[in-house]
């Protein structure tokens, strides 16, 4: 009965007014469907070699949280600055944004991030194991090299790296242009990393015999020599003086001993990224290079975008073109070419091609000739074996079992040979040899794929590690499962660039800096598929009002009491970061009432 | 990107609307726009039940429950009352289904907003009598199966355009509104409480167990209403005055009406008279918004 | 101060006197004149009020509901169709126990078209939890109607103050207004047992499930069982304000009488007139006129008749398939008592057909001049059927 204050005499009243709530409904027993927080993986992630949170570090930037942002790339990748300018993206080719409007410029904000904290002088506070009594050597500082130290230090191993060269990076630091990396950029890089901790000695040619003399001292070895020796054309006369190698000619001119072309035509033999970069480089040397290819454009191996830039400056490019045979001539070079046809043109891959019959050919006469058509070791040893007793052939490396432990990484262990697979292949490698000490050979397989990120053969420190990574749910994201509707279209940023004129006169990165307030704006457009970015519109939609916030973390829980299993909220999340699932049946309820996000 | 939701709920938990129910979300989004100093009116509507029984209510604001007819009539006697008592700072506000809105209490509605009473008429429209088991109302919807339109004799009129009937008795101010369009509802929720005369929003509120959709898709479907132009986002001020809230993305009214079990018996031809005559609807709003 | 004034307006001094705070009404002949003098007050300012204007008389109590919930004090006056349309509603405000006071003109009910007296269109609403009060005169009407909002307020139920069509609502009599001061000493302002209140959230009316509904229904029959001894102090409060009373019930010359009439309305009036009549003639008959219907104050009534032969009740309604409504209701507050009058129920004057001294007496002589009734009702005045008409098509 209502309590209604009492006049002298007024009758007892017994009315239909309802004073109380209707908390006391536990509405959570109608539900047969169980609504959960569950992230899953975005396609970018699954794709980046190196496993990167791509999803959470655009979450982190949107919001202004820079340095976290770049914490977490740091995570699974200690080259942010590297990487987020020569990395090839196979992240951003599956975006699932580019079937809405356009993709995330993922390369564009990892670089940012990588910027802004150099420009801040920024120090990451990462999670590191307590020391282990195992020490590693590691062989080459080039970018996987780098990053199997930098893993194997924050695993807690003492760890010493010997490069050859007089300064860190490898083919970052000699093989790629100042203008697409930029050595000042690339030496702070590797001086934050090296701040993980391990040792660092250059100018440390490293041999059979040295390998044979440190063997004691170490547990395991990281091999990471990567190629340095141009493949041959097998055509005459390549041997002749003069004739130079690709990445030979890169690194010169990379140690400050950079020739003069004079107005010189130069012709640079090859389709793949040392090619183009040489042909470029030799631009910029005041030369008139003309690269000369035996495919069509769409066959070079080299990034589209770098063979568009090449060509804009004013790279000429001769499609369908082998060398027959090199003639030096009074200081000059006779090119023979022979015309090439297209024999097999299956889509998305390489086109097959043969000499045109009958046999066309046409002479150059060039200044210079640079041949750039292929990398290998340049000494044997540094290949890794073929599969045999005690060797583990792993995705981008090879784990040899013995004293110590050999692991062989960078290109000369992965099938794609990049800057993010040469990272990728030293976080496997610093892995593998992790579980091999801890557990034994046969659990390095079992134990890697416990942290796959997705369904794809990237591998994720943070989940290796245990950190809050490990909740995600293995299944990737696909374009279908975002709810677009609360997406607006948005351009992608455009990322600022020298003008040609700019670009052609010096070294000068043409890559610009993009401002704050565009990245933040860029990394709003990302779906972060698969994850909470905390847009309350489960609580916002929930008609029982069963999604509680929690005021101290900032996520999200649901409130099984009440929640009547509508699903509402697993539809409108935005990015697919819950799931609906069968109600157990109710004895087991009572076990879980609350699920924390 | 999230939109400024008021942050406040005036609903507790536990009340006992089916999973999914629109209406409840309606009625959440509505009391965040009001606030505390609201009295609502709820004539005989799904809301009677999902308010929860003696002694419970599902609402933290004074409720005066009503016969199904009376929802102009009942709001009038408040706000004459609270005027009496000097106060001009609560909000009244009727809250309807369809049928208590475009049937049965038509008559109070419209004597109510002809004499310009201050208060805030608000129903939300689940296109059936719900309640009583999905039986046909002049806001069901052409071509819908309902309880008392089976089988063949699904609803072959029109629903009625009940903001228009409002904007004829040129009140202050009328507008649609969507549970899918929180930011659209509140701020509109938030002028209509600012106007002072009748006030009236008609909101579009699914209703799964009606629709015979599956609840998760509740949310959704009430979207797609907006972005197929069957349910325009729209508001007329002094009956004149026309804005389009929602340029629609063109999307086609068939995938709409395919994700409900009401609708399944509708062949393609069908579905194509109902496209051409959302068209028709979409431009008559048009050329009232000045933009043909 | 004496006045010369309608029954109608009448009710409108009362309402007046009485404050009224939300006022909501639809008019329908013979109701017209209460309400167009309210909307003259209203207009003049000598009522401060809110009048709506509503669409319906549906509207007009859905109207007073919202106002009397939200806790104000609240009049409706209606008729006939007017009071049928209400039907629903009046269930609603006696169930959410709401003071509304509404003076309901006895209408006939169509069809045909009829807007003379009769007593079906209130009586038809004796189930719906409203106390009803039955006024002979223009003094009874103000007074009645000032007395229902006390009443009402009293018990937490709506009163309905009943008078007969024309021959109260449009007749001028002499009338006693009372003061404005005398009727706050007997009318304080509203004091609402609950009401609307945004620093109190209540949901009122909510669903009420079998466990709860007959409890409730039961606290309403409680408030109408209490307010038989309320009307009775309210009349004593009344009368030492004002120096009238009117009783429950009636008894004229019931003393020694061995026929009673028993009456309502105006017809008591012209009752009156007879028994003067027929007692100088030496007939021992009475009067018992009955004002209070809803409660029923049966007991009064028991105690009034026990002592007579026969009782005579002459219904100016009529329930179909059953009788005269204040007949039924009579007989079974009788037939618990050994010692009983014969009951003979007329029926008279329905649709506003004059009910004359002659045709009162005519109904004494047949109750006098018969031991038991000859019909269960007995219709008086019927008069043979008309020539057929004419065919509209011809």
């Amino acid at each position: 009965m209502s309590a209604q204050h009492k006049m002298k005499d007024s009758i007892p009243l017994f009315v239909p007014h309802s004073f109380r709530t209707t908390e006391s409904n536990k509405t959570g027993s109608w539900r047969f469907l169980r609504p959960r927080y569950d992230e899953k993986t975005a396609p970018c992630s699954a794709a980046c070699p190196a496993g990167e949170d791509i999803g959470r570090i655009e979450m982190l930037t949107a919001r202004g949280l820079f340095k976290e942002a770049w914490e977490t790339i740091l995570k699974e990748n200690p080259l942010p600055a590297a990487c987020g300018r020569v990395c090839l993206r196979p992240c951003e080719k599956e975006c699932n944004r580019r079937e809405f409007d356009e993709g995330i410029g993922i390369r564009t904000m990892e670089r940012f991030l990588a910027d802004t904290a150099a420009r801040y002088e920024l120090k990451p506070s990462l999670e590191r194991l307590s020391s282990q009594n195992r020490k590693m050597a590691v062989v080459g500082a080039g970018p996987a090299g780098l990053a199997a130290a930098y893993f194997l230090t924050r695993l807690g191993y003492g760890c010493d790296v010997f490069e050859s060269a007089p300064e860190p990076g490898g083919v970052l630091r000699y093989g790629i242009p100042a203008y697409r990396l930029p050595v000042g950029v690339l030496r702070a890089e590797i001086e934050q990393i090296c701040g993980t901790g391990f040792n660092l000695y250059c100018q440390k040619p490293v041999t059979k015999a040295f390998l044979e003399e440190i063997q004691s001292e170490y547990d395991a070895v990281f091999l990471g020599c990567g190629r340095s020796r141009g493949v041959a054309l097998h055509i005459a006369g390549e041997e002749a003086g003069g004739v130079e190698d690709g990445l030979q000619f890169l690194q010169k001119v990379n140690r400050g001993e950079a020739p003069s072309f004079f107005n010189a035509q130069v012709a640079v033999i090859g389709g793949g990224n040392t090619a183009v970069d040489a042909a470029r480089t030799v631009l910029r040397l005041g030369g008139r290079p003309l690269l000369v290819y035996r495919r069509r454009r769409e066959d070079m191996p080299a990034f589209e975008e770098e063979i568009s830039m090449a060509l804009e400056e004013g790279v000429q490019l001769l499609e369908l073109w082998s060398p027959l045979r090199i003639e030096g001539k009074g200081g000059q070079y006779l090119l023979t070419l022979q015309q090439m046809k297209t024999v097999d043109t299956s889509p998305g891959e390489r086109a097959r091609v043969e000499p045109v019959n009958p046999q066309t050919t046409q002479e150059l006469r060039v200044l210079h000739v640079i041949k750039a058509v292929g990398l290998e070791a340049a000494e044997e040893w540094q290949n890794p074996p073929v599969a045999q007793e005690g060797v583990l052939l792993l995705t981008n490396s090879v784990i040899v079992r013995g004293s110590p432990v050999l692991a062989y990484g960078g290109d000369l262990a992965s099938r794609i040979k990049s800057v993010s697979h040469a990272v990728a292949s030293g976080k496997e490698a610093a892995i593998a040899l992790d579980i091999l000490f801890h557990k034994g050979p046969d659990h390095v397989l079992p134990g890697l794929e416990t942290c796959r990120v997705g369904n794809g053969s990237s591998l994720s420190m943070e989940v290796y590690m245990r950190g809050p990574r490990c909740a995600r749910n293995r299944h990737v994201v696909t374009f279908s499962e975002i709810n677009t509707d609360h997406f607006q279209f948005a351009p992608k940023v455009a990322q600022p660039r020298l003008l040609r004129e700019e670009r052609v006169s010096s070294f000068a990165e043409i890559d610009l800096r993009i401002s704050a307030g565009l990245a933040m704006k860029e990394a709003e457009r990302c779906f972060n598929c698969g994850l909470c970015n905390q847009c309350d519109n489960c609580r916002l939609y929930c008609p029982d009002l069963a999604v509680v916030r929690d005021n101290g973390s900032g996520g999200r829980s649901i409130d099984y009491d009440y929640c009547k299993g509508c699903g509402i909220c697993v539809v409108e999340c935005p990015r697919n970061a819950m799931s609906l699932e069968k109600e157990a049946p109710p004895q087991s309820r009572r076990d879980r009432r609350e699920e924390k996000l | 990107m999230q939109p400024e939701v008021p942050d406040r709920d005036y609903m507790f938990p536990g009340h006992v609307g089916c999973p999914g129910c629109g209406a409840a979300i309606a009625m959440r989004f509505l009391l965040k726009a009001l606030g505390e100093k609201t009295v609502m009116v709820i004539p005989a509507c799904c809301w009677s039940i999902i308010a929860g029984a003696y002694p419970q209510s599902a609402l933290k604001i004074p409720v005066l429950h009503t016969a199904f007819e009376t929802g102009g009539a009942v709001a009038s006697g408040v706000r004459a009352a609270l005027d009496m008592k000097g106060d001009t700072e609560t909000t009244v506000v009727t809250w309807a289904g369809d049928g208590g809105t475009f049937d049965i209490g038509f008559q109070a509605l419209s004597g109510a907003v002809e004499r310009n009473e201050d208060f805030l008429y608000v129903c939300y429209d689940n296109e059936a009598y719900m309640n009583t088991g999905i039986q046909r109302s002049s806001s069901t919807p052409y071509g819908a199966w309902t309880t008392t339109t089976p089988g063949r004799d699904w609803k072959k009129m029109r629903k009625k355009n009940i903001v228009e009937a409002l904007v004829a008795h040129r009140i202050p101010y009328a507008a649609t509104a969507s549970i899918a369009f929180p930011e659209d509802l509140f701020r509109k929720v938030a002028k209509a409480k600012a106007i002072k005369g009748a006030r009236f929003i008609h909101i579009f509120a699914s209703c799964p167990t009606g629709w015979r959709i599956p609840s998760e898709i509740s949310v959704k479907i009430a979207r797609m209403a907006v972005q197929t132009n069957i349910f325009p986002l729209y508001e007329v001020e002094d009956g004149l005055r026309y804005t389009i809230n929602f340029f629609p993305k063109g999307y086609l009214v068939k995938e709409y009406f395919r994700l409900q079990g009401r609708f399944k018996h509708l062949t393609e031809k069908d579905l194509d008279q109902i496209q051409s005559m959302v068209e028709e609807d979409w431009k008559l709003l048009l050329r009232k918004a000045g933009l043909s | 101060m004496k006045r010369v004034l309608e029954g109608s307006h009448s009710v409108a001094e009362a309402v007046r006197l009485a404050k009224a705070e939300v006022i909501a009404a639809y008019p329908i002949t013979p109701q017209t004149h209460i309400v167009e003098r309210l909307s003259d007050f209203c207009a003049d300012g000598s009522l401060n009020a809110r009048y709506l204007r509503v669409e319906s008389e549906h509207s007009a109590m859905a109207a007073l509901i919202g106002a009397s919930s939200a806790g104000v004090r609240t009049f409706t006056a209606t008729s006939s169709q007017g009071l049928a349309l209400m039907h629903e509603v009046l269930h609603w405000a006696s169930g959410a126990r709401l003071p509304i006071v509404l003076a309901e003109v006895n209408r006939a009910l169509a069809p045909g078209w009829n807007i003379w007296t009769d007593q079906t269109d209130s009586l038809a609403q004796r189930d719906t939890g409203w106390i009803q009060l039955y006024c002979e005169t223009g003094q009874e009407v103000l007074d009645t109607t000032l007395q229902a909002f006390r009443l009402a307020e009293n018990v937490s139920l709506p009163v309905m103050v009943v008078l007969d069509a024309f021959y109260l609502s449009h007749t001028y009599e002499p009338v006693d207004v009372p003061d404005q001061e005398q009727v706050d000493r007997f009318l304080p302002p509203f004091t609402p047992r609950f009401m609307l209140d945004t620093e109190r959230p209540c949901a009122f009316n909510q669903m009420a499930p079998p466990d709860v509904y007959m409890e409730m229904r039961r606290s309403i029959q409680e408030g109408m069982e209490e307010a038989l001894g309320r009307f009775a102090e309210m009349e004593d409060e009344f009368k030492k304000i004002f120096g009238r009373s009117y009783g429950a019930v009636e008894p004229i010359a019931c003393e020694d009488a061995e026929i009673i009439l028993v009456t309502s309305g105006t017809m008591s009036s012209t009752c009156r007139q007879l028994v003067k009549e027929l007692r100088s003639r030496g007939e021992k008959v009475g009067i018992l006129k009955i004002k209070l219907f809803r409660p029923f104050p049966a007991e009064s009534i028991r105690r009034r008749l026990k002592t007579a032969r026969k009782a005579a009740v002459i219904d100016r309604n009529f329930s179909f398939g059953s009788g005269g409504i204040f007949a039924g209701e009579v007989k079974a507050a009788l037939c618990d008592i050994p010692e009983r009058p014969v009951v003979f129920s007329f029926i008279a004057g329905l649709g506003g057909r004059d009910v004359t001294v002659g045709d009162l007496e005519n109904i004494y002589m047949q109750t006098k001049n018969h031991d038991v009734p000859q019909q269960e009702s007995i219709w008086t005045g019927l008069r043979p059927a008309s020539a057929p008409a004419p065919d509209l098509k011809r």
